[in-house]
């Protein structure tokens, strides 16, 4: 397993310490210690995913335990929406598609990518022959009409928008899938690649109805036992899957742990062998503790600041005038864009364990172009020059909604000093979250701090929140050169058409700043060294179905 | 007695029908939308309105009480709009978390509590004594979520002696669900043993003053029995009913308590719950709370009756 090259600061004492120790046993030993580094030691920004576990170092049988940091919601693909019940998922529903280390989409229960048509109307997907559900019934095309059409059917589906303008499923022998579509969309592969691509089974379906949720069935190395509310999620090793022999463990344990620290001690008295979502502040400590190493994936998702430009009546409803400098002058936002030292508040807020981020597509992403990363740089001097040219009063007044925990608190009070420089005055109200969703969608705003969990297809990170019109367009933005942009590279089939396309999106939304982008998080998950094989890739899922112990 | 007993029957009713109306328009005047809260991050305006469609919330409000009242009564408190997990089963696995926790915390108390408390006021003016006080002082002001950190920093994982949380069900293993709850037990326990100690103390001291004890000592009895037997015994009665009051603030306590532990018990429940916005479990959480208050007080003036007429009586007159 890898560990981060370089320490973080703080450990410089016990460093000294051990080099001492080094020292004595090299004089027994009569060697010569290799110098450590000197100087302040930096911060990592590398990745680290984690290996595949080596078969021939790996124990058959065992229960693992990860601790996860939010209860996921309802067990059912179709119906789920919480992003932790991805975690569980995993184990036990795989999907249509998969994505790799490097974010390419890959086939899983798919055995092709798919064979779009000229016209893009028509998909075509080739699938496994041979796989069982996990009550032992086959798997086959028919049953991923069944699911698909649940999808786009089930009054409680969160899964619709994702699937988009599809028209028919047909499965016209066992091992072909044949979707129609209304217009192209080429985000419909990777919806396939997360839980809108988990096929159910039809016999559990019709079994359980509505209550799928309750014994889920699908196919996958493990199988669903039971659930208890608040605590816990157990796995096991099932037996009809069709590639048995990578699996390692007999049991997995879910257990839910909601505070940072919490888990953390978790890991350190062995309680728990892997957990999600680790503190930036318990980071260094553990990266410190002997036997656990921590994984770290940037993430597809981001953190900004989205101000309403146009939000008066409410979500969904058409933009109009808020009246306000920030809301009217694009100079005000540019401004407020200017007077953010991104690489310092990630320094100073999140150890430097975060990234930067200047746009809503990840550097990870296949879709990343050098337009995508274009990066506005902090100069608070030029900042106030262009709060006089748009003619508002200096400090400039500024309100922003945020969430009321710690860390963005802690965002937002930097954020404060930062915009301080920059000739603002920025007054931060605390929300609590639900009460914080409500008033975004009102437009009861000024501005406010939120992010997004990211998807793979950057159609699911810009369309939804700028296009006009879109689901979550709470700044109430409309910019039709914009709109233009993505709907060309939503329906285009030609990836590097929409890599240039998506690199045209980023330079109009920085030029208007509706969304000002701060950071991007990291997936920052703890193992235990007893164990081989788990993985992290950019989308954040906790991959531990092909882990195993070392005993 | 009939008429008495109608008239308490009546009147309880009264208020769990009241207690159901405040439950229901409160979680209701919390800022914030339940369907908005469970959408998550797909929250597009269609399913938001599936899911309001779903639960009812866009119903009349009268409608809707209307539906809570008359499944309530038949038994189905609804569904978690999270888990999709039935509020009945929520309950049914929640509550004995919590019971068993606030039993173990009683336990501690009263034994740390009631030990240091004779402690202190037999070695009144000397060093245990003032151990005894700062050690209640120190309970009483270091708050639980700290002491919480601090047990598990040093008890679990530094000595590995206690999981460092989580809940095992005493029907599947009864040891292990013990192990897990010695430290949220000890965490919640200690701050109710600082009352009860300075209750036993004050109370001990009162007694050993009294003239029975000055009589008992005087008939030479021993300083055993004269503490253990007389002094209190005697004592106790105060004891009793400040821990009796107190059971309240060991429930409310265990909030706090349980979310730091991750135990699944009614405290963490609710508070989910809250911040979830999910009405069907906050409401059943309510419900079933009034309910308790209800019946407990009304077997107690029951029992009062039972016990002494009089108030039978000057309750039939009013």
């Amino acid at each position: 397993m890898s560990r981060p090259p370089s320490l973080p600061a703080g450990r410089a004492g016990r460093r000294a310490l051990a080099a001492t120790g080094l020292a004595v046993t090299c004089l027994i030993a009569a060697c010569a210690p290799v110098q450590p580094a000197e100087g302040p030691a930096e911060e990592t920004t590398g990745q680290s995913v984690g290996e595949p576990a080596d078969a021939g170092a790996v124990e058959q049988g065992g229960e693992l335990v990860v601790a996860l940091s939010a209860e996921p919601d309802r067990l059912d693909p179709v119906t789920s929406r919480s992003l932790y019940s991805r975690y569980v998922f995993h184990t036990m529903c795989e999907k249509l598609y998969d994505l790799d280390e490097d974010t390419e989409i890959v086939p899983q229960l798919a055995t092709a990518l798919p064979e779009v048509s000229e016209d893009g109307l028509t998909v075509t997907i080739p699938v496994r022959e041979g796989a069982l559900f996990a009550d032992g019934t086959p798997f086959d095309a028919a049953a991923v009409k069944t699911t698909l059409e649940r999808s786009l059917s089930a009054e409680t589906s969160a899964r619709r928008g994702e699937l988009g303008p599809i028209t028919s499923v047909e499965a016209p022998d066992p091992t072909t899938v044949v979707i129609t579509l209304a217009e192209p969309f080429a985000p419909l592969t990777a919806a396939l690649a997360d839980r809108a691509g988990m096929i159910l089974s039809p016999t559990a379906l019709t079994a359980l109805g509505e209550d799928f949720a309750t014994a889920p069935v699908c196919v996958g190395p493990f199988k669903f036992v039971n659930r208890v509310a608040q605590n816990s999620i157990e796995v096991e090793r099932d037996p009809n899957y069709y590639d048995a022999d990578r699996v390692f463990l007999d049991r997995i344990t879910y257990r839910i742990i909601t505070d940072a620290s919490i888990r953390a001690a978790n890991l350190q008295s062995g309680d728990a062998q892997v957990a999600d979502t680790l503190s930036t502040q318990d980071v260094p400590g553990l990266r410190d503790t002997e036997g656990i190493t921590v994984l770290e994936t940037d993430s597809l998702g981001y953190q900004g600041v989205t101000f309403n430009v146009g939000n008066v009546d409410g979500l969904g409803t058409p933009p109009g005038d808020v009246g306000t400098p920030v809301a009217n002058d694009p100079r005000v936002r540019e401004a407020f864009e200017l007077s953010v030292d991104r690489e310092g508040l990630v320094q100073a807020v999140f150890n430097g364990l975060y990234s930067p981020a200047c746009s809503p597509i990840s550097p990870d992403s296949e879709f990343s172009s050098d337009a995508a990363q274009a990066c506005t740089e902090f100069d608070p001097a030029r900042s106030r020059e262009l709060l006089e040219e748009a003619g508002v009063q200096q400090p400039y007044p500024l309100s922003m909604i945020v969430s009321n925990n710690p860390d963005t608190l802690r965002l937002a009070q930097a954020l404060q000093a930062n915009l301080e420089e920059g000739g603002f005055a920025l007054s931060i109200e605390p929300v609590e979250y639900s009460s914080l969703l409500d008033q975004q969608d009102r437009g009861d705003f000024e501005s406010l701090q939120l992010g997004w969990s990211g998807r793979v297809d950057p159609d699911a990170n810009i369309t939804n929140f700028l296009g006009t019109g879109g689901g979550q367009n709470v700044a109430g933005y409309s910019n039709p050169e914009l709109d233009t942009v993505l709907e060309q590279a939503r329906t285009s089939t030609d990836t590097q058409e929409r890599v240039a396309l998506y690199g045209e999106a980023v330079s109009l939304i920085q030029a208007d700043d509706p969304i000002v982008y701060l950071y991007r998080q990291r997936n920052l998950s703890g193992v235990t060294d007893d164990v081989q094989g788990v993985q992290v890739f950019p989308d954040g899922v906790l991959r531990v179905a092909f882990a195993g112990l070392t005993g | 007695m009939r008429a008495y007993l109608l008239r308490r029957l009546w009147q309880s009713a009264l208020t769990l029908v009241l207690a159901t109306i405040v439950v229901f328009l409160g979680v209701r005047a919390l800022p914030g939308d339940p369907a908005l809260a469970f959408a998550g991050e797909e929250r597009d305006p269609a399913s938001l309105a599936a899911i309001r469609a779903q639960y009812g919330f866009d119903d009349p409000l009268l409608l809707q009480y209307g539906t809570f009242v008359a499944n309530s009564l038949q038994g189905d408190l609804g569904r978690s709009t999270r888990t999709d997990i039935p509020v009945t089963e929520m309950l049914a696995a929640a509550l004995p978390v919590t019971l068993e926790l606030a039993v173990l915390s009683l336990a501690v108390a009263i034994v740390i509590g009631v030990g240091a408390g004779v402690l202190a006021a037999v070695r009144q003016g000397r060093p245990a004594e003032w151990a005894a006080n700062a050690v209640a002082l120190l309970g009483l002001s270091v708050p639980n979520f700290w002491l919480g950190l601090i047990l598990i920093l040093y008890l679990a994982v530094g000595a590995g002696l206690f999981p460092a949380s989580g809940y095992v069900p005493f029907t599947e293993d009864p040891l292990a669900n013990l192990h897990h709850l010695v430290l949220p037990a000890l965490v919640l326990g200690t701050g109710l043993a600082a009352v009860v100690m300075r209750q036993t103390r004050s109370s001990m001291l009162e007694a050993l003053g009294a003239d029975y004890i000055r009589t008992a000592r005087a008939k030479g009895l021993g300083p055993g029995a004269l503490i253990g037997r007389h002094a209190l015994r005697n004592s106790l009665v105060v004891v009793v009913t400040i821990v009796g009051l107190q059971l309240g603030g060991l429930i409310s306590g265990a909030v706090v308590t349980e979310r730091i532990f991750g135990l699944p018990g009614f405290g963490k429940m609710t508070l989910d719950a809250v911040f979830q916005r999910d009405y069907p479990v906050i409401q059943g959480v309510v419900l079933v709370t009034a309910s308790a208050y209800i019946i407990v007080n009304f077997l107690v003036d029951l029992a009062y009756s039972l016990i002494d007429p009089r108030i039978r009586v000057a309750g039939a007159a009013t």
